[in-house]
């Protein structure tokens, strides 16, 4: 069994586009919610999103999409883009770069990709008006390559030719957690020696505005206050999208290349709720279990866990399932230091879990861990966690990160600092 | 001619508002000259706006380097290998194509567009209800043997193409040739008189497999003879290892005289012309008949 380390980000979020930007929304607890253009029409309850900032994607056109020029791409890779596959396109370069791979790192056998998107709803829906309108034998032959579930596994395995093992998630808001768990096994059981793990959701009026009518968005249009995990007064989440990219690497590719890992990942567990479609268990059954396996699977015990990058939503019950779950797990007296970033960086759905923890991983290399933002009175049933509300500079030794998905489907990430 | 009005121009369904616009934004990234060309056919039909519509299509979808190849007019640019057009952005170039000019084509009937003037000619048959010219018809060696008289190690083409004003043909000049050991020794060039001698060999192909008389009669293979020609300039020598592409276009053909000029390149470069290599020839059948 192979350890599994972390030796690349690639960052293209509300809170930034760079990993010094990201950094530094972290630490400062600066937000990336604003009222979205798209969103301030009438008919749209919702005014708030956390959008990536610099690109704007929302033509249908691709062609017509800028962007930072350092990403400049010909229009055969562009046309069966969609706008979160852009952004997990960008990502994935910034985290190759970062990591000092060569091509032929890249792109070999032993190399894969495991990605997370629900699709681009707004490509789907525009792509199938447009057949009824127009014909069927008039649209954009690339329609669904660059639309459906899937897209950007389709697109990041051609464009940056890889061979290894590939395939997508769609485990709504745990998705990116099970790539990210699945992509660990399959370096520490030696099947692959290194992967790319990439997350990704488009942040536009399509993607947005159907949770309103779930009630699981805040109608709030104060972007300082909107997004409150934890907060007695918490209303719903404020959406957001992006492109995250990991790059984890077996313990003998790290000592070949000679780098310097961000962290380790010890550990993941899963489990369900086997409960409802889209409220989560009222105990947290499925997210307590995911936590349990976790930290069998990477044999620590629960005391040793030093922070939790919680899923917390800032929905009323959501928030409140994982407080119940964390309490189950985090039982013996002592409460690790526990925040939810998506006060800052919004909800990005198949994206949270894996931008969570590249936030872990800036945690350990930038020796801090950033408060729970935004709480003006503290739920009460999370009295007895340790909810920091602002950045500690620590560096605990073991992390761990939850997400929970539509379905009640939970993982549960565990992280170690790699100096100890 | 009144016929003429008529070949100009097809029956076109007008736009409505909506395809107008429909059609404005699928064609937004083509040039001025492509957009107002598509309009103006969908109003009057006229064919003469074809190859500006069409180009215009096709150079919206190249890379920007590759365009300007476009402009130089070649019809026999290649659209995978001179380019670039893969699969599915031929996809997108037919799409816009009906779209523009209010047509459907078959997937079958893309196979065979292998260049700029195979799409143009497809086109223009398909927009006026014809049917398509015949394609060039391709004859390996052993059907060459069969045509001519002539026999190895004395035969110089080793496919031929025959379209139905010219014939193609190739030789690959492997080094092994009997006469490129004097020709010169350690220095093997191929010779001009063999060159002129392999255009003469196209033009007896052409004229017994392309040639009938009047009242059906083929060109006797054995009453054919090289009687002579006007001027050659040889441009280029030429090595074994390098492909000789053969082409002759007959001038006349009036019994007993046939008058070719010819011209041999290697990878597109200019190795030899010919002008009036005129032959004898006779009918098949006894011309007393």
């Amino acid at each position: 069994m192979s350890r599994v380390f972390v030796t690349g980000l690639g960052f293209i979020c509300s809170i930034g586009n760079d990993e010094q930007t990201v950094v530094d929304h972290l630490r400062e607890l600066k937000h990336g919610m604003e009222l979205f253009p798209p969103l301030q029409v009438p008919e749209s309850p919702v005014k708030l999103a956390a959008p990536v900032k610099d690109f704007d994607v929302e033509s249908f056109d691709p062609e017509d999409w800028t962007y930072p020029k350092e990403y400049r791409l010909r229009r055969e890779v562009l046309r069966s883009f969609s706008p979160h596959v852009m952004y997990a396109y960008c990502s994935m370069k910034q985290a190759i770069e970062q990591a000092g791979l060569e091509e032929s790192d890249v792109s070999n056998p032993e190399t894969g990709l495991y990605t997370a998107s629900a699709g681009s709803s707004r490509f789907l829906h525009r792509s199938i008006d447009k057949m009824y309108k127009r014909g069927i034998m008039r649209c954009n032959p690339l329609n669904i390559v660059s639309s459906v579930a899937g897209t950007v596994s389709f697109n990041l395995v051609s464009n940056y030719q890889i061979q290894g093992a590939s395939t997508g998630f769609a485990s709504a808001c745990a998705s990116s957690g099970h790539a990210l768990g699945f992509a660990f096994d399959e370096v520490k059981r030696g099947r692959q020696k290194r992967m790319f793990v990439v997350g990704a959701e488009d942040c536009n009026f399509d993607s947005i505005v159907p949770f309103a009518v779930m009630r699981a968005l805040s109608l709030s249009t104060d972007p300082d206050s909107a997004a409150r995990p934890f907060d007695k007064n918490r209303q719903g989440f404020v959406s957001s999208g992006g492109g995250v990219t990991m790059i984890l690497e077996s313990e003998e590719e790290v000592q070949r290349r000679g780098v310097t890992p961000y962290g380790e990942i010890v550990g993941w567990g899963q489990a369900s709720d086997g409960y409802n479609v889209a409220i989560s268990h009222p105990d947290g059954r499925g997210l307590q279990n995911a936590m349990l396996s976790a930290l069998k699977d990477a044999q620590v015990t629960s005391e040793q866990i030093g922070y939790v990058n919680a899923h917390a939503p800032s929905t009323p019950i959501g928030d409140l399932s994982e407080v119940i779950a964390m309490k189950e797990v985090f039982n013996n007296g002592t409460s690790p230091m526990i925040s939810s970033t998506k006060a800052l960086t919004g909800h990005g759905l198949s994206l949270s879990s894996i931008l969570e923890s590249g936030i872990c991983m800036l945690n350990y290399k930038n020796g801090f861990v950033p408060g729970s933002a935004h709480i003006e009175e503290l739920m009460p049933e999370a009295e007895s966690l340790n909810i920091i509300q602002t950045t500690q500079e620590e560096k605990p030794e073991y992390m761990m990160s939850n997400s929970s998905g539509f379905g009640g489907a939970n993982t549960s990430l565990i992280f170690r600092s790699c100096q100890s | 001619m009144n016929s003429g009005i008529e070949s100009d121009t097809v029956a076109v369904a007008p736009l409505s508002d909506d395809e107008r616009g429909d059609l404005a934004d699928s064609l937004k990234r083509c040039s001025e000259e492509t957009r107002q060309a598509a309009f103006e056919f969908r109003e009057s039909g006229k064919l003469s706006l074809l190859p500006t519509i069409i180009l215009g299509i096709i150079e919206r979808f190249l890379e920007p380097e590759i365009r300007p190849k476009l402009k130089e007019g070649d019809g026999s640019l290649k659209l995978i290998d001179d380019l670039g057009i893969d699969s599915l952005t031929m996809m997108e170039i037919v799409v816009l194509v009906e779209e523009s000019l209010d047509l459907s084509i078959d997937n079958e009937e893309l196979r065979d567009l292998r260049t700029l003037d195979d799409v143009r000619v497809f086109l223009d048959a398909k927009i006026r209800n014809i049917p398509l010219p015949e394609k060039n018809k391709h004859y390996g060696v052993e059907a060459i043997l069969a045509a001519i008289p002539h026999h190895v190690p004395f035969l110089f083409l080793s496919e031929v193409s025959l379209g139905k004003n010219e014939a193609i043909g190739t030789y690959p000049i492997s080094g092994l040739e009997e006469f490129l050991k004097g020709h010169f020794p350690e220095n093997p060039v191929f010779p001009a008189s063999i060159m002129l001698e392999a255009l003469g060999q196209l033009a007896v192909f052409y004229l017994v497999t392309a040639q009938k008389s009047e009242s059906g009669q083929s060109v006797n293979p054995k009453k054919i003879l090289f009687t002579g020609c006007e001027a050659v300039r040889c441009q280029r020598i030429c090595v074994p290892g390098e492909t000789l592409t053969l082409s002759i276009k007959p001038k006349s053909i009036r019994h007993p005289i046939a008058k070719f000029e010819g011209k041999i390149t290697v990878e597109g470069e200019s190795a030899a012309w010919a002008e009036d290599i005129s032959l004898t020839f006779d009918w098949s059948e006894a011309t007393e008949a």
